[in-house]
């Protein structure tokens, strides 16, 4: 029988790799097939989003994290500019941090 | 993606707070998107109120359309948008283009309107003003896109340059955009403005060449205050906490008691707080 993965477990690969399909999904399979998504990657500069794109990806992570996590409140504290500096590494810390 | 179907396009909409008695609708200008909002302004203001925005026709996540951008059919959509919410009234707010959006919904249809704010709306008479809201709006996407400060020159990813360059293509070359916003070159010069009743909050740029345009609006509306902020007409990223901080207060308490002209009159005034 199929066990299911509380939320709680999630360990940061595990959240990396629900991150990188929202990024697939936003970007499109096509640009991503050519860009090796890590932690260390940022939003702008490797992953070539713009600020649209950005927002795309936010609503997914607060669809699928829920209440859990402030996602936009997290955000909010922040200026654009370090918005679109953050890495994947950031944000999976984040989520992490709060589930 | 929360999309919202009108009679003649479908907009992409973003809500916070949804539970809040009262609503903040923000309207993006032309070339940029609500992006602007999203990140510092809304969350800001959706401590106190539910906040819809939106990304106009053509823009953002929103349908291409390739005419319709006059302020009679872009505020007829917005009407649309708000009727499709249920929202009766809101508190208003433009920027830019999108505060010229705000002012002719104002005019003609005062009643679905509690509270106006203006951000950074050029007058469209001074076409070299418009010219330069233009460059701007062209900046301020590069500044996004590249996560650079504007003109900082960083270079642009392939995808990058190919979603700008089509986005520029199809308004300037395949839609009637130029075209519908030069038809509104005597907006400014109408008497209807004068006639806007509600209390109205003007925000410019200390350094925008649009301030002229703010001054113009602040003698026309009787109710409206003048506030600067330091910055040039790209304000809304430069200094989105003061904006928004601005928004909040004036949307919640009403214009500063005592003051009926303007919050700041002086431009040596102009490193003020609000807090």
């Amino acid at each position: 029988m199929d066990q299911l993965t509380h939320p709680t477990q999630l360990q940061e690969e595990e959240i990396l790799n629900v991150l990188k399909q929202f990024i697939t999904e936003v970007i499109g399979e096509e640009f991503v097939e050519d860009i090796d998504i890590t932690p260390q990657s940022s939003f702008t500069k490797d992953l070539e989003m713009d600020s649209i794109e950005i927002v795309a990806f936010s609503e997914k992570v607060k669809a699928h994290f829920g209440k859990d996590i402030d996602f936009t409140g997290w955000l909010s504290n922040m200026d654009l500019d370090e918005i679109i500096n953050l890495n994947l590494g950031d944000i999976t810390k984040y989520i992490r941090s709060c589930l | 993606m929360p999309v919202v179907a009108l009679p003649h396009t479908r907009l992409h909409v973003q809500e916070m707070n949804a539970g809040a008695p009262e609503t903040v609708l923000l309207v993006h200008g032309m070339f940029t998107n609500l992006s602007i909002w999203y990140f510092n302004i809304a969350p800001l203001l959706a401590q106190h109120f539910h906040v819809v925005l939106y990304d106009l026709k053509g823009h953002g996540m929103s349908d291409k359309a390739g005419s319709g951008y006059g302020l009679q059919v872009m505020s007829e959509e917005l009407l649309a948008l708000m009727d499709t919410l249920q929202l009766d009234t809101v508190h208003l707010c433009g920027y830019s283009y999108g505060g010229l959006i705000a002012l002719q919904t104002a005019i003609h249809h005062p009643e679905r309107i509690k509270r106006l704010a203006v951000i950074e709306s050029p007058d469209p008479q001074e076409q070299e003003t418009m010219n330069i809201v233009d460059i701007y709006s062209k900046e301020l996407l590069t500044h996004f896109v590249n996560g650079q400060p504007a003109g900082a020159g960083a270079p642009l990813g392939k995808r990058q340059l190919e979603r700008r360059h089509r986005m520029y293509e199809f308004l300037l070359k395949e839609s009637t955009i130029r075209q519908d916003m030069q038809q509104e070159q005597h907006f400014f010069e109408q008497a209807a403005i004068t006639r806007i009743p509600h209390d109205t909050l003007l925000i410019y740029g200390s350094d925008s060449d649009c301030v002229p345009a703010g001054q113009a609006l602040q003698e026309k509306i009787s109710r409206a205050s003048l506030l600067y902020v330091n910055g040039d007409h790209n304000i809304p990223v430069q200094s989105p906490f003061v904006i928004g901080e601005a928004l909040q207060d004036f949307f919640v308490n009403g214009p500063v008691k005592n003051t009926t002209a303007a919050y700041v009159t002086d431009k040596a005034d102009l490193n003020i707080n609000l807090s």
